[in-house]
């Protein structure tokens, strides 16, 4: 894969490491003093915590406000030449030269000259798709720094997220918020597991046979500069196939980087939550944007008791 | 089948030593094998449903289409073939997308689909699709229903463990769209000064025959998968009334399901009070 690779993910999970817990940036986080267990938890997922012998011991929180590496110096077609390194040309010819996804979707209007500007193409923006999993990396580190502290076996329930500072264009907050959760009877983890997953679920888990191992992220970003089709000109009706291409390119790459992030941290990935959002907008183009997170997930045990369903009539309103 | 066994109970006080096993398990660095890691969008708690019927995830998998019309050439009465054809082969790529992915990865079929339907701008429509293809596992009994190619639904995991349960199988999405005009307000009406309360009967007119049209369209797909018949169908209706359009869109997705061998199989339901929170939470989020 070109351009941000999965080598960078490592750290994310479980995957013990000596830089776990030392590159969270620049940023230094003063330690608060705790006087009691906090958490998020609704009562029933820290009664299935309890459960399964895990104790809440406190909320945990991990986030980084970012300036976005511009991916834009010029105008929109490039200046001088598609091969001049400025603008959006300038993503065209990089992502050309480093042989990752680009396409393009000439005028459908038979090649009228007057319609040139109706000229499109999608590129895989790999700077974008790279600063927000340098974000999310950031976020993910620093929750996992507060488990640490609390000397925590893990985080359930993340949630992860990320937003626009209000008023500052290009910037985004990543925000990783969570429950760090304790055994009692075991010595603390080098680097305690992250999951998305509730309580409830953590313990179903846990039965089946299989233990959280970390967070798995996965980005995949194509700029579109839609044609005459894909804009909706009224004069240009049909089948647009630049669209979908954005989308499946979009959701291939996040899919292929949350893969290979889970690789190294267990058998699966579980509970993945998806979004696909147009973000970054000028004009008419778009950055289409695919984000997934799940928790992988690695067996422990190989024998397990199966868990037999059953149809049930629940007795509340 | 076996003894029902809560899943409270699979994880109660004897099993407490297990997360000390768990956790150790997280000590030791991960080796991956040859393996291919898996990938959901499911809960564990889905998963666990999934496998109970035999069918294990492959990997998320995802479709997309688009198409965009004239919305101005509707004619009062008459079906807008062209637009309603735009709307229906949106959907059908990204059907026909979603399927060739599971193929490609020798799954299936695809539960718990997102199907998302997103306009932008008014005459063009993107439908995306996002969900696990799974595999039936050989010798379980539940041998998937490859027949007709990979089946596709929108079902959640619960309900498709319920329709499995109960001898049926999910044959695909299916889908009906039709558009249909229909004259335009008089300039009295359209201002706002008749005092009459009136129906716009051709408006009614033209709404029944889009749905005619839809469901009629939405039951010859459906007979052409071999079903025998269709759950939970989404009806979305749209009128378009602009300065030059008038017509009324009409969408219906479901999916269409099989008899399978042995026919219906009545589940016997056992009444339960949950230790636990709201089940919609439980087994639709995610």
């Amino acid at each position: 894969m070109a351009g941000p690779g999965p080598g960078s993910a490592q750290g994310l999970g479980a995957d013990p490491g000596p830089g776990v817990g030392s590159d969270t940036g620049a940023f230094h986080a003063t330690t608060r003093v705790r006087r009691t267990p906090t958490s998020d938890l609704s009562v029933a997922e820290a009664a299935a915590l309890r459960r399964v012998g895990l104790s809440p011991v406190g909320f945990v929180m991990g986030s980084a406000v970012m300036q976005l590496a511009s991916t834009i110096t010029g105008n929109v077609y490039g200046g001088t030449a598609m091969g001049g390194g400025i603008g959006w040309g300038g993503l065209l010819s990089s992502a050309r030269a480093s042989g990752s996804y680009v396409e393009s979707y000439p005028c459908a209007h038979f090649g009228f000259v007057l319609n040139a500007e109706h000229y499109g193409f999608n590129a895989e923006n790999t700077v974008l798709a790279a600063s927000l999993f340098e974000g999310y990396r950031l976020a993910l580190s620093r929750i996992q720094d507060e488990a640490v502290g609390l000397g925590a076996h893990g985080v359930v329930g993340v949630k992860l997220s990320f937003e626009h500072m209000v008023g500052a264009a290009g910037t985004a907050t990543f925000l990783a918020t969570g429950t760090a959760v304790l055994h009692r009877e075991s010595s603390p983890l080098a680097s305690p597991f992250l999951t998305n997953a509730s309580g409830q679920n953590f313990e179903r888990l846990i039965g089946l046979g299989y233990v959280a191992a970390g967070l798995a992220v996965g980005v995949g970003v194509v700029y579109v500069q839609p044609n005459c089709l894909a804009r909706g000109d009224l004069t240009a009706v049909g089948p647009n196939p630049q669209i979908p291409a954005a989308v499946g390119v979009a959701r291939g790459r996040a899919r292929q980087w949350l893969a290979s992030t889970a690789h190294s941290m267990g058998e699966g990935v579980v509970h993945t939550e998806w979004s696909d959002r147009r973000f970054v907008r000028y004009g008419e183009s778009w950055n289409q944007l695919a984000l997934a997170v799940g928790t992988a997930v690695r067996r422990y045990k190989t024998e397990v008791e199966p868990l037999m369903p059953r149809a049930v009539v629940p007795l509340r309103p | 089948m076996t003894r029902a066994k809560g899943l409270g109970t699979a994880t109660g006080a004897s099993s407490i030593p297990e997360i000390g096993v768990a956790l150790e398990a997280l000590r030791a660095p991960f080796h991956p094998g040859g393996q291919t890691a898996f990938l959901s969008d499911l809960t564990v708690g889905e998963l666990i449903l999934l496998e109970e019927i035999g069918y294990r995830p492959i990997e998320i998998v995802s479709g997309a289409g688009s198409a965009s019309w004239c919305p101005q050439f509707t004619t009062a009465g008459t079906e807008a073939k062209m637009w309603g054809r735009a709307i229906a082969s949106a959907i059908a790529e990204a059907r026909a997308g979603i399927a060739s992915e599971v193929s490609q990865r020798g799954a299936d079929g695809v539960v718990a689909m997102r199907l998302e339907l997103e306009r932008e701008p008014a005459n063009q429509l993107t439908c995306t699709m996002l969900g696990t293809a799974v595999r039936g596992e050989q010798g379980s009994g539940h041998t998937g229903p490859a027949a007709r190619g990979p089946f596709t639904t929108t079902l959640s995991a619960r309900e498709f463990h319920v329709l499995t349960r109960a001898g049926y199988r999910a044959a695909g999405i299916v889908l009906g769209v039709s558009v249909v005009g229909f004259s335009a307000r008089s300039a009295s009406q359209s201002l706002g000064l008749v005092r009459d309360n009136i129906e716009l009967e051709g408006q009614t007119t033209a709404l029944y025959s889009a749905r005619e049209e839809a469901m009629g369209m939405m039951e010859r797909e459906a007979v052409s998968l071999g079903a025998d018949g269709v759950v939970a169908v989404e009806l979305s209706e749209r009128p378009v009334n602009t300065m030059l359009t008038h017509a009324v869109e009409l969408m219906a997705i479901g999916t269409a399901v099989r008899r399978g061998p042995r026919g219906h199989e009545s589940l016997d339901p056992q009444l339960q009070l949950a230790l636990d929170d709201p089940a919609a939470e439980v087994f639709t989020s995610g």
